[in-house]
């Protein structure tokens, strides 16, 4: 178990119809620490986390070739439906169902079948909202529409809703963006609180953000991964000229 | 690992969903075929009937009370004057107004009420024009009954409504920027919208006018209201003179004892038919050669 | 008539050529025209056409009042029955036989008036087309007294041409008004011989024998609501609605981008046949199955018209209707829902059951009342295939009539005018066309704002 890393990419290649936009990257990723993904704007950040719970299928062009694992199995070969409750996601634009809050966070538990009953889901469903840092706030108005809360409330939601039904890797495609500053500490206090639990991956655009959350960092860029270590090192000592470019704000 | 998953039963489970999931899209393939075999069960059925019908003696003859002689010239051009009297009204009246409420018309009560109206109208069941008809043009006005003038003037305050929303469709879809544009080197508003913007939506209005027509010609319940269901066996010279229409024709065959009458009322609609795909082939052609996207 | 039409738009092509040309005379170089030649010529031309047309359209209306007090004067015309009613009658007749010799006639006084009217005719046709050409002239004179050099032509015709946008539009009012109007007129005339509660909730319909103080008993109107809910609102809507959504599901979440783009134009022929189409189809083909069907279930006497085939022809032909509606509030339902759900692992159909439809549900259900009021103001199908008999009943497969059947029935056959029971048409026009006004209004407001929320 130490051996085999939560998850690993071998020489995946993504492309949309004759369009090559992640070229040959090979990645492991452990629970117990966060991993960011940074790079300009285009550079396939998205497209590659969507290839770890194979969300690009949901796109007619888009053709994945190399290899993932998760714990050591081939997830082209395993159900979507499983793997995707074991890869959760989190989206850039908070997405909660037009639902109420209760029914957002119990939506994941009922389709796969997780709670034996009404008790067991109301404690699926406090479990992750205090998780999430949301039950505090909304546990006297769990019946109100998803939709009401504010931004930032939303996308704790939307984690909640993704925690729920227990899942071993959680992707975040800047789910800060579109967030305050203060709603987006709120977000991040809660990653570093959550990275015990799984393995999380962030792709963000701001490398104060990798820097703060993240233990460890790649560097994409022109659909490559340029560059992947620890945090720490990447920014105060990389080893790619491209790398340093990018952090000394050359462009990006 | 986490075990919830390594269990027999939500292996199961997983794969009662995907059957259900395979089950729902054949369902909705299912749906989609059932409803295009009515589409081909009515066309063969027409098709096996009518064929034998169609003749040259059938195209160019009049109504008749042999099933043998009546053909179908007099109901084709009475359909054909009737069409000619809604066009030359809902048309221009279409466009004006779509030209002004798109560009020029100002935001009040009236204005509103214009569009509420329009919107209206374009839902208002079909029957109700005829009754419109009946009372205003042949009651009040003492127009001719069965006349295509009065048939015409009726199906075209049905169609203007269509013409008037899809016109306005057409217009909001030419950019501002060209608006600027001509006003910019000193155009009047009236000359930048004449010059500019009605040229380039042209495509779009003419489409959605032809759509409209195709439905006007094949109305029946309106113009039964106003008459046009007369026995006539000899068609008709102008807009005043008593006529029927195409599928009025065709419902009144289709009310024959007479089983050799079958055939004729299949022969008409296989006709009607043809020209209605040919209108919205026009249709759809203009749209795919004009359609520019900005 | 044509001839004078013709006439105009010479007359105003004509002004057209003289003002432009008078306009380029005074031309003396840059600027010393205030408006083009061409806006001189387009002044004129609407000087000349627009007051001719509006003579021509008062004078249309004023004619045929004209053209019947002179055919009064005929000797003839005094043994004119006294009834108004059928002194029209008569009229027309005679009206009909002028206009065309080898027209059908019932009272022989209209052979004798026919000559006198068609002479009146030919007269006040005359008088009229001198009229209209006479403010044709006069409208161009006074535009071509205007042409100066610094006459603003440009503006004045713009503000013509707004002029003539502006009436086009008030047409569509116009026409809303016409339509209240007529149907509330009649339907006054008709509730003043039958109260409106015996025809709004009275459940015997027999117009046929509708006589004497009592006949309110035969204008219950209750049978023909029934039908018309019972084949246009349940019988089509359950065809239409499950073969429709499912339909539209289909065609935006699993058919490919190829099989889309002949599936829908596929679909919407549908709804491009004509309703006579469908109503002969009805009767010649689905009417006669269900019955022979419903005979070897071992029913008693099917009969062939039939609730049951009118309903389910009406479902095939709104199939389209109600597909296309919740294909665009589907559409409307932001992608990042159903990202949102297929990234918790629910399968494609759970995110649609779950999520899609849930969200779409106030555009779909709005799609659908339109759906409903369509249906219900459907007229060829029910004409043919439903029947005539007004019954109250559960079972499909009893012959039903609905509102739009008897408008048909009673303004068709032999027409006496102004009865209670050609009266009694409008009043059914106006139920109808008041309920479906509300469905459109409300399915109008619940689509506006579906959209509103998602964007
Ligand atoms: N659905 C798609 N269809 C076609 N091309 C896409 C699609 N999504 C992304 N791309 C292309 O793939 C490249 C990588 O995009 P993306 O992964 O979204 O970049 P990032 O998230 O790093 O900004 C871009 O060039 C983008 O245009
Ligand atoms: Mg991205």
């Amino acid at each position: 178990m130490t051996d085999t890393p939560k998850m690993s990419a071998r020489n995946v290649d993504v492309y949309y119809g004759a369009k090559q936009a992640i070229d040959d990257v090979s990645i492991d990723i452990d629970t117990g620490h966060v991993t960011a993904f940074i790079g300009p704007s285009g550079c396939g950040k998205s497209t590659f986390l969507r290839s770890l719970n194979r969300m690009n299928d949901t796109i007619p062009i888009a053709r994945v070739t190399g290899e993932i694992d998760l714990d050591g199995e081939d997830i082209s070969r395993m159900d979507p439906v499983q793997l995707r409750a074991r890869v959760g996601m989190v989206f850039q634009k908070p997405n909660p169902f037009p639902k109420s809050i209760y029914e957002n966070v119990a939506y994941g538990p009922r389709i796969h079948g997780v709670a034996a009953g009404k008790a067991e889901m109301d404690e699926i469903v406090e479990k992750s909202l205090s998780r999430a840092g949301l039950w505090e706030e909304v546990r006297d108005r769990l019946s109100d529409a998803g939709t009401a809360l504010s931004g930032g409330q939303q996308q704790r939601l939307c984690i909640a809703r993704a925690i729920a039904v227990s899942p071993e890797v959680i992707l975040m495609d800047e789910p800060c963006s579109a967030l305050d500053p203060i709603a987006t500490a709120r977000i991040e206090e809660l990653i570093d609180e959550l990275k015990e639990r799984y393995a999380i991956v962030i792709v963000t655009h701001s490398m104060q953000q990798a820097a703060r959350v993240s233990q460890k960092t790649a560097f994409f860029h022109l659909g490559k991964m340029v560059e992947y270590g620890d945090t720490s090192d990447l920014f105060t000592n990389p080893q790619q000229e491209r790398t340093k470019d990018y952090i000394t704000g050359r462009y990006g | 690992m986490n075990s919830v998953w390594d269990t027999e039963q939500m292996a199961r489970r997983i794969a009662r969903r995907n059957k259900a999931e395979r089950r729902f899209r054949l369902l909705g393939l299912g749906a989609i075929v059932l409803s295009l075999s009515f589409l081909v069960l009515l066309l063969v059925i027409m098709l096996k009937n009518g064929l034998g019908g169609l003749d040259w003696e059938f195209l160019t003859g009049s109504d008749s009370t042999d099933a043998s002689t009546a053909g179908i010239w007099g109901a084709l051009k009475g359909s054909l004057l009737t069409m000619a009297v809604t066009l030359a009204l809902s048309f221009p009246l279409g466009v004006l107004s779509a030209i002004y409420l798109e560009e020029f018309a100002p935001k009040n009560r009236w204005i509103d009420l214009v569009e509420v109206s329009i919107n209206n109208l374009a839902a208002v069941p079909s029957i109700i024009f005829g009754l419109l008809g009946l009372a205003v043009f042949i009651n009040t006005f003492g127009l001719p009954r069965s006349a295509p003038l009065v048939g015409g003037l009726t199906l075209a305050l049905m169609t203007m409504p269509v013409i008037v929303i899809s016109g306005r469709n057409a217009i909001k879809a030419v950019p501002p920027s060209i608006r600027d544009a001509a006003l910019a080197v000193g155009a009047s508003p009236v000359q930048t919208v004449f010059h500019h913007v009605l040229p380039l939506a042209l495509p779009g209005i003419l489409t959605g006018t032809i759509i409209g027509m195709a439905r006007a010609l094949g109305e029946t319940a309106p113009l039964l209201m106003i008459g046009m269901r007369a026995f006539i066996a000899t068609p008709p010279d102008g807009i005043t003179d008593p006529a029927s229409v195409l599928p009025m024709q065709i419902f009144l065959w289709s009310d024959e004892i007479d089983r050799a009458f079958v055939q004729n009322t299949s022969a008409a609609i296989i006709v009607l038919l043809v020209f209605l795909l040919a209108m919205n082939g026009l249709a759809i052609y203009l749209r795919n050669k004009f359609e520019v996207r900005w | 008539m044509t001839f004078v039409l013709i006439l105009l738009v010479a007359l105003g092509l004509v002004g057209w050529f003289v003002a432009r040309g008078r306009a380029r005379l005074m031309y003396t170089g840059r600027g010393s025209l205030a408006a083009t030649p061409n806006y001189h010529g387009w002044h004129m031309a609407l000087w000349t056409i627009v007051p001719a047309l509006a003579a021509w359209g008062v004078w249309l209306s004023i004619e045929p009042g004209l053209i019947e007090n002179a055919v009064l004067q005929d000797p003839a015309a005094a043994q004119l029955p006294e009834s108004p009613m059928e002194r029209a009658t008569v009229l027309g007749e005679a009206r009909n036989l002028a206009n065309n010799p080898d027209a059908g006639f019932f009272n022989p006084l209209s052979v004798q008036l026919a000559e006198p009217m068609r002479e009146a005719q030919t007269r006040y046709d005359i008088y009229g087309a001198i009229v209209v050409l006479l403010f044709g002239f006069i409208g161009g004179a006074y535009a071509y007294t205007r042409i100066k050099a610094a006459f603003p032509a440009r503006t004045r015709v713009e503000r013509g041409v707004m002029l003539v946008l502006l009436v086009a539009s008030l047409v569509a009012i116009l026409t809303t008004f016409g339509i209240v109007a007529s149907l509330v007129y009649e339907t006054g005339l008709f509730f003043a011989e039958v109260s409106p509660i015996d025809f709004l909730l009275g459940t015997h319909w027999s117009p046929a024998n509708a006589t004497g103080p009592d006949m309110g008993d035969s204008f219950g109107a209750i049978p023909l609501f029934w039908g018309t809910l019972y084949i246009g609102a349940v019988i089509a809507m359950i065809v239409a609605i499950p073969l429709g959504l499912m339909s539209a599901i289909y065609l935006t979440q699993y058919a490919d981008l190829r099989v889309r783009k002949w599936l829908k134009p596929a679909l919407e022929i549908l709804a491009g046949v004509p309703t006579v189409v469908y109503g002969y189809f009805a009767a010649l083909t689905v009417a006669p199955m269900i019955r022979d069907l419903a005979a070897s279930a071992g029913y008693q006497n099917p009969s062939t018209e039939s609730a049951l085939a009118a309903g389910l022809v009406m479902g095939v032909m709104i199939i389209p209707f109600v597909s296309s509606m919740a294909d665009d509030s589907i559409a409307a339902v932001p992608q990042s829902m159903r990202d949102g759900s297929l990234a918790m692992g629910a399968t494609q159909s759970e995110t649609i059951k779950k999520v899609l439809i849930p969200a779409a549900l106030p555009g779909i259900v709005a799609g659908v009342m339109l759906a409903i009021s369509r249906a219900i103001g459907e007229t060829m199908i029910v004409v043919m295939a439903a029947g005539a008999a007004a019954n109250l009943s559960v079972d499909p497969l009893e012959s039903m009539t609905t509102v739009t059947y008897q408008i048909v029935q009673l303004l068709t056959g032999d027409q006496e005018f102004d009865s209670a029971k050609t009266l009694s048409a409008f009043a059914l026009g106006l139920v109808l066309f008041v309920v479906t006004l509300i469905l459109n209004i409300i399915a109008l407001r619940v689509v506006k704002r579906f959209r509103e929320a998602y964007e």
